[in-house]
Parts: C-alpha cells; structure tokens; sequence
C-alpha cells in the first residue's frame, strides 16, 4: 500500500511508521538555508564568526545581529530563522540571571546549552504539566560559545532538542564546505589570533559575496574579557590580515 | 452637629448616598479549626526488647463532659504497626478514613512490599506538616507504634504542628506530665530497651494508666492496649478495664478547693 | 443632584447619619488567634571553622514547653549524601528552633543538592549552597521557616566554610556562630576564645597602646574542646540544653560524626 509521505507531515508530534518525526527533519532543513555560522573552541577562549546577509545597499549592517549576549561569560551564534531564536536566548538569559541569583556561581555552559534545548520539543499539543510554548519546532539552529570552570567550550544545539560538543562546527547553508576545511585546519594547539583567521578564511571560502568587515561578524569569550563582540575597528583589523587572493 | 458623636465629620447619607459599612469592618479572616471540640486525652507506648506496647483510654471528652465511653483510640495499620490518637476526636476519625485509603491504595498497587511504622510515620508527619502549614490543623497528637523496615521496634511522635520526634518511651497530653517520667525511669535509653520485657512494658503502662486515672479529669478507667511484635503482629485489646484501684490516697488530699474538712 | 439624590432610598424616608447603622463595636486592631503555627523546640547549635575543616555541633535535647520530648532528636544534618546513611555528602547543616520546619528545610535544601549534582553535572560548592539556602529562605519571607540555620563544609581552597542566617535568609560567611537557645549564653565565649576579642598582646602597653592579640585560626583539637566546653556550660545554665552533644565534623577525608553525653537533668 501506498502511504504518502505527506500524511506524517501534518501532525507535529506523529511519528511515521519508519519512526520519523518529519516536521523536526524540516527544521533542520531550514538551517541549511540560513546564513553559515562558525565556532572554534580554542585553549584560550571560544571564536564565533557568522556571515552577514547583506542585501541592499542601504542596509544597515549594524543591525543585522546574528550573534548576542546570553551572559558575561556566555554568547551564541544562529543560523536559521532568526525570530525563533529569540525566545531560546531570552529563555537562556532568565536561566542564566536565575542561576546566579540563587547560587551565587555563574551557569555552566553545557547547563545553559541543555536549559535551550530543553525548550526544543516543547512544541506541539504539549505534554502534561509542561506547557507547550510553540506551535511547530524551532527553526534556528545555535552554537553556544562559553567558559566555565571546565575552561573554554563550544556547543551546537539542533530544533531536535540534542546537542553536542565540539571543537570546530559550522551550520547554515555553507556548513559543508565550512566543516570539511575546519577537520583539516583545526588544531588543538590554535591560538585565538588564528582562529579568527581561520574562521575568517573558511567563510570565505562559502560566502558568495566577497569578506569585507560588514559582511561577516565575529566575536569571542575569554577568561579574561568573557563575551565580546568585535567592534568596526577590530573587525577591521583581522579582515586586513586576511591573505589576498 | 447632632446627639450621634460617632456620625461627627463623617459624611452624610443624605449627601454621599449610604455609607458602606463594610468598609468599616472589614471582614475577618478565613479560619479554620481554632480549638479542639471532642477530644480524647493521653497516649502511652513503650519500646521493650522485641517489640513495643501502646495504650490509650476510650473516653472521648466534650470539653469536661465525659461525651462518648467507647471510642476506640488505638488505630491498627496493616498487621505491624499501630497509631494511638489524642486530642479532636473528629480530626481522628478524618485520619482513619485517610490510613483507610492509604491502605486501599497500597494493598491495589501491592509489589509484595507493604508500609512500615517507619513509612506511616513519615506519611502522618507530610500530611500533618502540610495541614498546618495551610492554617488549618488536624488538632492530634499521635504516637506511631511498630515495626521499622528491619523489623526492629519503632516509635515515634507527630503533633499538630508537625513536630516529630522519637524515643524509647513516649506519652501525650497529661502522659507527657505524668507518666513519661515514671516511663523513663524503667528505660531511659535506646540501650535499655534490649534488657527491658514485654511483660515489664506492658506492666509498667498499665500501672500508668491507673496514675493518669487517678490525675487526669479527662481520663477514663477503659482502655485500650496493644502490643505489636514481630511473632504475632498487633496484638490489639480494646475493652480493657483498670484493676487493683486504691482511693485510699484521696483522703490525704488536701488544698485544690477541698480545703474545707468534711 | 437630584437624580443622585433620587437614587438613595434612604434619603427619602429618613435623612440619616452614615455611621448611625453602622456596628459601633468595630473590632480594633488585630484578632488573635487560637492556632499559632510555630513553637519552639529549644536547644543550641554551634559551628566553627579552622584551616582545612569545620565544625557543626548542636545538642540532642527537644523540648516543648518545660517537657522534654526526647533526649536524642539530632540538629546537625549532612546534605548532598545518601537517604540513609548520608555517605558522600559534602555539607553539613544545622538547623534549630520550631523543629519541623527546620526538617522541613533540611529535606529540601538536601533535594536540591541532589538535583543540582544531576543536572549541573558537578558537586555545589559551599558558596553556591549558601546563597541557594539564602533564597529558600527568603522565599518564605512572609511565613518564615522558624530555624536559625548554620551552613558548613569546605570552601573552593579547601579552607573551613560557615554560613550563619535568620529566618529570612540574611547570611553572612563568619569564623563561628552559636544559634539557638543558649546563642546568647555561647557566643561571647566564642568571642573570647576564637576571635580573641578583649585579649590583648602582654606588655603591649596600656590603654589605646594596647595591641590586640592576633587572630589565628585553632587547630582542630582545641576547637574540639572548646565546642563542648561551651555545651558543657550551657547546659549548665541553660534548661533547654543537655541531654547529648553531637559534633559534624568535615575535613577533606569527609564527615565524621562525635557523640558526648551532656547532663540530663
């Protein structure tokens, strides 16, 4: 018999006969369509670096924010739809603010990773107890750059509510490519200087407009700075040491 | 102004419209038991060397009117423990109805496990604390009465307040005053309790029985008496009688409004 | 006017005074009630801390009123461990005054922990543990828990830790504190004999040239004795302290438990 695949695609917590949940595989196809993002965990601090969709002319690129602020010591960079973002990293700010406010002791980053996603399969009918938040998956896809005691971590949480942990990840839609040249350039030895050649360079090498410091954006969490976006002026810089071609 | 002080500077009906006097007093707030109505007294128990003794009168009180003559005190719970109740009588029963549905329900999801005095203990104490906690107590004390989960002797006190406390030998109400000591006397310590006998224990309640007899208003010479054992389970005597009175003491009594030589 | 007028029935029958139907006997300040939910349930506690340890000590006396409940109800609990034995545990917390609530707290700050080491995936440290008791406390700010709790283990440098709090959850870290019935009767011998306070540098000089004695902090077993010799006097002069005085101790090799009998009379 013949069972379209379309009739397990309507119903948000169905799972098909093959054991699928089809509308959380559509989610994560709409990242392959956001703009590529990178992170590179280093021993002296986390690197996230995002390209910048520049469409008009007359955009302001300043405000084209793909990647914030959780906490001091906690940032992240999305690909996907960036509306559905909001309401994780909101959710990742109370729980953070509400963890040092009653522990005295910043959130660790993989227990800011976990509190995202625990927000992930809250969708649908919802189940008991659990108020359901959204009507579908979220559509964005997070890498969560952080240090804690455990030193520097870099964290890539899915709309399928799993995360990993990695030393160098890209998502989006030149997450491909950008994953391949990170596996042969990663080091463990990298320092925070290179990373953020490396990370400049892998975007480039997906990005179809050319790397100028408006069209991508980087940003960091070191010990001694926490998280820090960079500004005209240092993008400025690193563009500048950007080998020509 | 008018003869009426109170109305002085006060708005005027005929002006204003009627004056809501509720503003005026407000309503008082939402209470619930404030003092026990139907009460039962004392309750002894006594940890001894395999088991443990517990007795309660049957009189249930209206304030100084001995009320009802056989009311049963002494709760038995599932063949290895009891709990003997004193103070409101219908906080009592509203507890018994509440071990009745634990019971239910502990013998429907049955895993071949069933509850200790420990766990009764415990359970008591939850729905204790959490009735005073909402101001609105089930006025009781309780002595719980055992076997834990290693089979040894338990026992151990809740309030209406939720404060818990064990040892090995335990009295509520007047008992606390009057017979604890003469208790502790015999077996002070969780040391003791090894040397001490059943027969010793249930002798040494009984004979405390008769001194709250004697001392206690509230208190009646019937009662109840049980003695849970590993061997035989609860043991549960409900229509015991005082034996051996002696009121040759009370004409030595002198003062307390019998100053007046008959 | 008129119609407002019009609409008071009262006015056309019977002009009157607003106040005149009013009850007059309008009860004046606060109703007292029967059920108080709180009592008291006696007994001391006390903590000080040295280099690398800290110690919590309460007495094992319950009282209500001029009764004694029991002569064995320990204050001093360990948090984090097993239900039953309290093994693996790594603070230590005593709790005194209305008893059930401080079970009470004492059962929830020890979920917590727990929780915590689930979901954080690594011990709380002492730190965290007090200002996370802190806010359980202040979260019943209108209907407090009536404890004085003291908070101690090991702090990030393995240095002995102790929190003091009220009620509502004011804390502080301090050298040592006595809480509870005989606080008033232990404390300024701890002043004395811990912060060495009113002890001064021998031939120092006098009067504003005198140079107070440094404070040092004791080793274990002079802090050992003075906790029961503080229990030993305040039993003395305390009716709601005795019967037994037990004694957390916690190093880095974990928690050991002492037990001293104290006069029972």
């Amino acid at each position: 018999m013949f069972i379209a695949r379309s009739e397990y695609d309507r119903g948000i917590n169905t799972f098909s006969p093959e054991g699928r949940l089809f509308q959380v595989e559509y989610s994560l196809e709409a990242i392959k369509l956001g703009s590529t993002a990178i992170g590179i965990a280093t021993s002296h601090g986390v690197l996230l670096g995002v390209e910048k969709r520049v469409t008009s002319t007359l955009l302001e690129t300043s405000s084209v924010e793909k990647i914030v602020e959780i906490d001091s010591h906690i940032g992240c960079a999305m690909s996907g739809l960036q509306a559905d973002a909001r309401s994780m990293i909101e959710h990742a700010r109370v729980e953070s603010q509400n963890h040092s406010f009653h522990y005295n002791e910043r959130l660790g980053v993989e227990s800011c990773t976990q509190a995202i996603c625990d927000l992930a399969l809250r969708f649908g009918e919802g189940a008991d107890g659990e108020e359901s938040v959204m009507s579908r998956p979220f559509g964005v896809a997070l890498l969560i750059a952080g240090i804690d005691e455990e030193g520097p971590q870099l964290y890539h949480a899915e709309p399928s509510g799993t995360f990993y942990r990695y030393d160098a990840k890209a998502i989006g839609s030149g997450s491909e490519g950008a994953q391949a040249e990170l596996q042969n350039e990663f080091h463990k030895s990298l320092s925070l200087e290179e990373a953020e050649t490396l990370v400049l360079k892998t975007l480039k090498q997906v990005m179809e407009e050319k790397v100028d410091s408006r069209r991508v954006q980087l940003a960091s969490v070191t010990k001694d700075k926490g998280f820090r976006i960079y500004s005209d002026e240092e993008m400025a810089v690193v563009v500048e040491r950007l080998p020509t071609n | 102004m008018n003869h009426l002080p109170q109305a002085w500077g006060r708005p005027r009906d005929n002006v204003y419209g009627t004056y809501d006097a509720s503003y005026l007093q407000p309503r008082l707030p939402q209470t619930h038991t404030q003092s026990p109505i139907v009460t039962g007294t004392s309750v002894l128990a006594v940890k001894f060397k395999d088991g443990i003794v517990i007795a309660a009168d049957n009189l249930a009180s209206y304030g100084s009117l001995a009320r009802f003559t056989d009311v049963k005190r002494l709760r038995p719970f599932n063949s290895r423990s009891i709990v003997g109740i004193g103070g409101d009588v219908s906080d009592m029963q509203y507890l018994d109805r509440l071990l009745n549905s634990l019971d239910v329900t502990e013998n429907y999801s049955s895993t071949g496990h069933s509850l200790n005095a420990k766990n009764l203990h415990t359970y008591l104490s939850k729905v204790m604390y959490k009735r005073r906690s909402d101001i609105n107590p089930l006025w009781n004390q309780m002595l719980v009465a055992g076997l834990d989960g290693n089979d040894e002797p338990f026992l151990s006190s809740v309030d209406l307040l939720g404060t818990t406390f064990s040892s090995p030998t335990l009295a509520t109400g007047f008992g606390a005053h009057l017979a604890q000591p003469l208790l502790r006397k015999l077996s002070d310590d969780e040391s003791k309790v090894a040397d001490f006998t059943r027969e010793k224990a249930v002798e040494a309640v009984r004979e405390c029985m008769k001194v709250l007899f004697y001392r206690d208003a509230r208190s009646l010479d019937r009662y109840s008496i049980a003695v849970v054992t590993k061997e035989s389970g609860v043991e549960l005597k409900e229509d015991e009688h005082l034996e051996g009175q002696s009121w040759a003491f009370a004409e030595t009594i002198r003062g307390y409004g019998r100053t007046q030589e008959v | 006017m008129a119609s407002l007028l019009s609409s008071n029935p009262t006015l056309a029958s019977n002009p009157s005074y607003s106040f005149s139907q009013a009850p007059q006997n309008a009860a004046a300040g606060n109703r007292e009630h029967a059920f108080y939910p709180y009592t008291d349930n006696g007994g001391s506690t006390l903590g000080i801390t040295g280099n690398d340890f800290a110690i919590l000590a309460g007495d094992t006396r319950s009282t209500s009123g001029y009764s004694i409940n029991t002569r064995y109800s320990p204050k001093v609990f360990r948090i984090g461990g097993d239900d039953e034995t309290g093994e693996g545990a790594h603070i230590i917390l005593s709790v005194v005054g209305y008893a059930a609530d401080g079970t009470a707290l004492k059962e929830r700050l020890n979920a917590i922990v727990k929780m915590y080491k689930y979901q954080h995936g690594k011990r709380m440290s002492v730190k965290a543990c007090a200002q996370r008791l802190a806010t359980i406390l202040y979260g019943k700010r209108f209907f407090p828990y009536y404890v004085t709790a003291i908070l101690g283990g090991l702090d990030e440098d393995g240095k002995g830790a102790l929190y003091s709090y009220d009620p509502v959850g004011s804390y502080e870290r301090e050298q040592c504190r006595a809480a509870g019935a005989a606080a008033s009767l232990i404390m300024p011998f701890l002043d004395n004999q811990v912060n060495f306070k009113n002890q001064y540098s021998p031939g120092s000089g006098v009067g504003h040239d005198l140079e107070a004695r440094q404070v040092t902090p004791l080793p274990f077993h002079e802090v050992e004795q003075l906790v029961r010799d503080a229990f030993t006097s305040a039993t003395e002069r305390h009716i709601e302290v005795g019967d037994g005085l037990q004694m957390l101790v916690i190093t880095k090799d974990g928690i050991e438990e002492k037990y001293f009998p104290l006069k029972r009379d």
